[in-house]
């Protein structure tokens, strides 16, 4: 957890961050009059029959009773002699496919080629769970998140491993709450990739395509196409087909602001429109949009790189070791330092993950040599 | 402090000084420098510790009202506080990385809140407005408890990203620091969403007063 100072004019409260410093009178007021709904609560009493763990007792047993390794060749033996049995029968092997349980919230959800009649059902890999306008469903991410399927839409599981879990959204919207470690859950849609970071958010797709991300807890990166967004709570992040991810916004920024953006993104604007409409994105940025601003600089060339930068600056200024050169160049490492000056998120995290297999790594050299010194501080 | 004993077969709120009996079971079993006291409370939780449970209890009984408390009506919170920890005991097992155990646990909570609503039919939306019911239940002065319940109906207001950090502050009385090491989110994201929802609410108080102070003008 990143333990960085905040720029004294904006998050100047310690007071309000951990009770020190000076008392904020108006703060201290709301806590007198909130703490009367404080949690009072006994410790429950929980009755005998809930055992911990009850859920899953041969895991349980495995990690209570057995070290990793003798389990671990327990397991490959086992597997052993069941795929010898197995291949030794005629007729197909039996072995269920990996996949996640899916529980009918209301109406009658399809699993495959099947309806949920009861309450709960299997989504296996390569399986497309339906919702229409009458159902409603939930999945379980296996033991690392749940995913609240609205009507109206389609997923398919694509991959659950112990490290990266995949679902393809093709059209509707889900609403995920991911505990995993940020880059093990990953949503592909038509326009880009969502990669949880931790914790919670929702995302739609249209029938064309295009799509919107709205974070409420964590972050969230979309990736496509070239471009990588970064979406903290309170963003939102919209994605259309053949450009992918547009620009993240914090949903309280101005009207004209979210307008402007999004004619940036996706218009088709002359050059001088295309000048004035940047013209109001920076007039209208406030601190809070810097998140923006940050994702503009690699949006833009030349002078409207250089406007941007001057107006990123004047609200944050640039921290130690980024300078104006090194931004126009789009220079990676001085671009990590300047998002990590906005605390709104830990970007090593989402340099980590470009790093696992399933993407190709860029070969730019600098990148390389920052790669192997943070897997050799990993190690 | 009451902590969960198991007695006749049950497990009861007991005042009793367990954290001396968990002192020595750390002693017998020391564990790495590296784990955090709540990764040594969630690892002997998940071995069928019940204290070590009960010592979770204690330790996120806080965060867990107040993230429901920023989702359900205040009267419904403390038997749903209860609920969470009751769910949470079975699956603990399932939980691979004892680190994650706070975000692991607040997204329970934040499910029971959306279960509560499907159930009760109550729709999506948390109640903004607190009734008479719940404003005179737990005794306390009635004027103050007004004012506290408005202020938390103002809060209800706020993007969801901030109500959760400001309850959790204020109602709750937990330091910035805490509520990201109980909810599993970045000091960055907490500190942002506290300073960012205070703003708000600073700004939807004055409304409100100066809308009161314009309506009793002659």
């Amino acid at each position: 957890m990143s333990k960085k100072k905040f720029p004294e004019e904006e998050f100047g409260n310690p007071y309000l961050w951990d009770g020190s410093g000076e008392p904020d009178p108006e703060v201290q007021r709301l806590e007198t009059v909130l703490s009367q709904l404080r949690h009072k609560g006994r410790a429950p009493v929980f009755p005998r029959a809930l055992h911990l763990g009850e859920e899953e007792p041969s895991s349980s047993f495995l990690r209570l009773l057995w070290p990793r390794r003798v389990a671990a060749v327990a397991v490959i033996t086992v597997v052993a002699v069941a795929t010898s049995v197995l291949i030794s029968r005629p007729g197909p092997p039996v072995a269920p496919l990996p996949g996640w349980e899916v529980a009918r919230i209301e109406g009658t959800p399809m699993v495959g080629a099947h309806s949920i009649e009861g309450a709960k059902a299997r989504l296996a890999v390569g399986q497309l769970l339906v919702t229409n306008a009458n159902s409603r469903a939930t999945i379980a991410v296996a033991e690392i998140g749940e995913i609240q399927v609205d009507p109206d839409t389609r997923v398919r599981l694509v991959q659950t491993m112990r490290d990266r879990k995949r679902i393809s959204l093709e059209e509707g919207t889900i609403h995920a709450a991911i505990w995993a470690p940020p880059g093990e859950f990953v949503v592909d849609t038509p326009s880009a990739v969502a990669v949880d970071l931790g914790c919670a958010y929702t995302l739609h797709v249209a029938p064309d395509g295009s799509g919107l991300l709205r974070t409420t807890l964590g972050w969230v990166g979309f990736h496509s196409n070239g471009h990588d967004s970064f979406i903290p709570a309170g963003a939102v992040c919209p994605t259309h087909r053949t450009s992918g991810p547009g620009t993240p916004y914090f949903e309280d920024s101005t009207e004209s602001f979210r307008n402007a953006l999004a004619q940036l993104d996706f218009g088709t604007l002359s050059s001088d429109s295309r000048s004035a409409t940047l013209a109001t994105v920076l007039s209208e940025a406030r601190k809070d949009d810097t998140l923006s601003l940050w994702h503009l600089l690699s949006r833009t060339e030349g002078a409207e790189r250089e406007r941007v930068f001057r107006r990123f600056a004047a609200l944050i200024p640039p921290p130690v070791g980024v300078t104006r050169e090194g931004i126009l160049r789009l220079d990676q490492q001085q671009l990590d330092l300047w998002w990590n000056a906005l605390e709104l998120g830990d970007i090593s995290i989402w340099r980590f993950w470009e790093q696992s297999p399933d993407r190709p790594i860029p070969a730019n050299p600098q990148f390389l040599q920052k790669k192997e010194a943070m897997l050799k501080q990993a190690r | 402090m009451e902590l969960l004993l198991e007695r006749d077969g049950r497990f009861v709120a007991t005042p009793i000084k367990l954290q001396l009996s968990l002192a020595e079971s750390a002693a017998v079993n020391p564990v790495s420098s590296h784990e955090s006291p709540d990764e040594e409370l969630v690892r002997s939780a998940q071995s069928g510790d019940r204290a070590a449970f009960g010592f979770l209890y204690e330790r996120y009984a806080r965060m867990v009202h107040g993230v429901l408390l920023a989702r359900v009506p205040p009267s419904a919170v403390e038997d749903l506080v209860q609920d969470v920890f009751l769910r949470a005991m079975p699956r603990l097992t399932s939980l691979r990385d004892a680190r994650l155990f706070g975000g692991w646990l607040a997204a329970i909570a934040r499910n029971r809140a959306m279960d509560f609503f499907r159930q009760s039919k109550a729709g999506i939306e948390p109640l903004a407005v607190s009734t008479d019911r719940e404003i005179e239940g737990k005794g306390g002065n009635r004027l103050d408890k007004a004012a506290a319940h408005t202020i938390l109906a103002a809060i209800r207001t706020l993007p969801e990203a901030y109500r959760e950090p400001l309850i959790l502050r204020l109602v709750e009385g937990m330091t910035g620091p805490e509520i990201a090491e109980r909810t599993g989110l970045t000091h960055g994201s907490v500190r942002v969403n506290l300073h960012r929802g205070v703003r708000q609410l600073r700004q939807i108080l004055a409304g409100g007063e100066a809308r009161a102070r314009s309506a009793v003008k002659p």
